[in-house]
């Protein structure tokens, strides 16, 4: 019998903006690898779209809006009672966004910052309280690797994403005490961002120097989602408070 | 003889100038010939402040940074009474330590809206036209906590982290208009803040055992910080200068 090191065979997974194309790679890859998945999003339709292809008893869904702050805590709360305690959660919500700082207003600031980091503290803080979530679980977030490296016009997605990992590298500390860790994903450029709005505009604002950095060329969702499955898995049970890079030899 | 550091003539604003790392600031500024303009809450300490300084053409303004929306008009009345800004120094901040547990949104908030947000805001109103000389030097205070992480320290950290990354960017955004900017990495530092850590935690601060050259002083970060405003590191942006007593290296 070959030992796969990456099984989630008996894990209970979260997934927080499941329904993004990264979201839904990323639930599928956990359900091959054998987990028992609980998508969360705010659209409902797509949840269903995707539950139906899936067509797997292992996967479930709920629908509450993780951008509004006063459902985080009873929405978790109800997840907890209809599913039981998770081994794991992966957050792939978030938002990106282009704008020159003299437009980078506090409103504009403080929506990127809702999206990026006060949501994921939110989701965590209300998660790991007792019976939510089990000692030895693995939490991954979606960051990006501008949070290390600098762009025009991305202040403020650079400076949520930064935060983001500064925040993995606090609750690391912090929840090593029940053996819960936290990591996160120094994403590159990948297929499905190249659809986005904001992904065009940057493409306008930093050409030739920014693609043509990603030494190894775009990264598929499927990559990123192998990434997320490393680290949920107990291969990885004593690595905590990283922030990973996965980003095709961008940064180098 | 040619002195590296000399801010004759130069204006220098510094927020968050009324004690610890911004009024020793102020006043090794001061002593290099600056006409520092001094910003914080408590008038009193303000007053005091001033006292310090050598030199005469220094102002100070009493404004609280967590009213994001007046920021606008107060860099202009700050730029009408103290002229052009050729350095802005932004020691504004607050600690906060509170388990994962009780960090509220509102709490994660506030402490954004003071570390980062109002630098932004800050940065974004004195580099308007007209409100800073060519060769304006800006440098923010960050932490050690933006890069390790501490039980406690989730918000904190994440909004020091905040202010690099953002310095990282805004400096390839500003550099057409020949503006710098860096921010200064501090460890533990001998402050009124540091004291209080202090005595929170039974006097004990296991941050010390790694930082090797001991407690540090307001006046290591103060030339450190004098040094990043100064065109002797006209070539140096984007950058976080560690200012730790080793602490990151060990």
């Amino acid at each position: 019998m070959i030992l796969n090191p990456m099984d989630l065979t008996n894990k209970k997974i979260l997934v927080v903006g499941a329904t993004s194309e990264t979201g839904e790679t990323i639930t599928n890859q956990l359900l091959n690898l054998g987990a028992e998945v609980v998508m969360l999003d705010d659209n409902e339709e797509r949840l269903i779209t995707i539950a139906d292809k899936c067509h797997n008893p292992r996967l479930n869904f709920n629908c509450i809006d993780i951008y509004n702050n006063q459902e985080i805590e009873s929405g978790m709360k109800q997840i907890a009672a209809s599913f039981g305690a998770f081994d794991g959660m992966v957050f792939c919500a978030g938002k990106g966004g282009v704008r020159p700082l003299q437009l980078t207003k506090n409103n504009f600031l403080h929506d990127m910052m809702n999206a990026n980091l006060y949501s994921f503290i939110e989701v965590v803080r209300c998660l790991t309280k007792k019976g939510s979530f089990n000692n030895g679980g693995s939490i991954v977030v979606i960051s990006s690797v501008s949070s290390i490296k600098g762009l025009k016009s991305k202040v403020s997605y650079s400076a949520s994403k930064a935060a983001l990992d500064a925040s993995v590298r606090g609750m690391a500390a912090e929840l090593s005490e029940k053996k819960i860790r936290v990591n996160s994903i120094l994403k590159g450029w990948v297929t499905s961002d190249m659809k986005l709005d904001f992904i065009q505009d940057n493409m306008e604002l930093n050409k030739n120097e920014d693609f043509a950095r990603q030494l190894l060329g775009v990264i598929e969702p499927i990559e990123i989602a192998n990434t997320v499955g490393f680290l949920l898995s107990d291969a990885t049970k004593t690595i905590t408070g990283i922030s990973l890079l996965h980003d095709g030899g961008y940064s180098l | 003889m040619q002195q590296l550091i000399s801010f004759k003539e130069k204006v220098i604003l510094i927020t968050g100038a009324s004690a610890g790392i911004g009024q020793q600031t102020a006043i090794l500024l001061s002593n290099l010939g600056a006409k520092v303009l001094l910003l914080a809450t408590n008038e009193d300490k303000l007053i005091e402040t001033l006292g310090l300084l050598n030199g005469t053409g220094h102002h100070y303004f009493c404004y609280d940074l967590s009213n994001l929306e007046e920021i606008e008009r107060k860099v202009k009345e700050i730029v009408n009474q103290g002229g052009k800004i050729d350095g802005f120094v932004n020691c504004v901040g607050i600690r906060s330590r509170r388990p994962l547990t009780l960090l509220s949104i509102k709490e994660v908030r506030h402490v954004m809206d003071i570390n980062f947000g109002s630098y932004i805001e800050l940065i974004r109103c004195i580099t308007k036209k007209g409100n800073f000389n060519s060769g304006l030097s800006i440098v923010g205070v960050s932490s050690i906590a933006a890069q390790a992480g501490g039980p406690g320290v989730t918000a904190y950290a994440a909004s020091k982290a905040a202010v690099d990354a953002a310095v990282r960017c805004l400096s390839k955004e500003l550099a057409p208009k020949n503006i710098r900017l860096n921010t200064v990495v501090p460890s533990q530092i001998n402050t009124p803040e540091y004291a209080k850590l202090l005595q929170m935690n039974g006097g004990v601060d296991n941050v010390l055992n790694r930082q090797y050259l001991g407690l540090g002083e307001a006046e290591d970060v103060a030339n450190a910080i004098a040094f990043l405003l100064s065109p002797a590191s006209k070539f140096i942006t984007g950058i976080s200068l560690p200012v730790d007593g080793g602490y990151l290296s060990s």
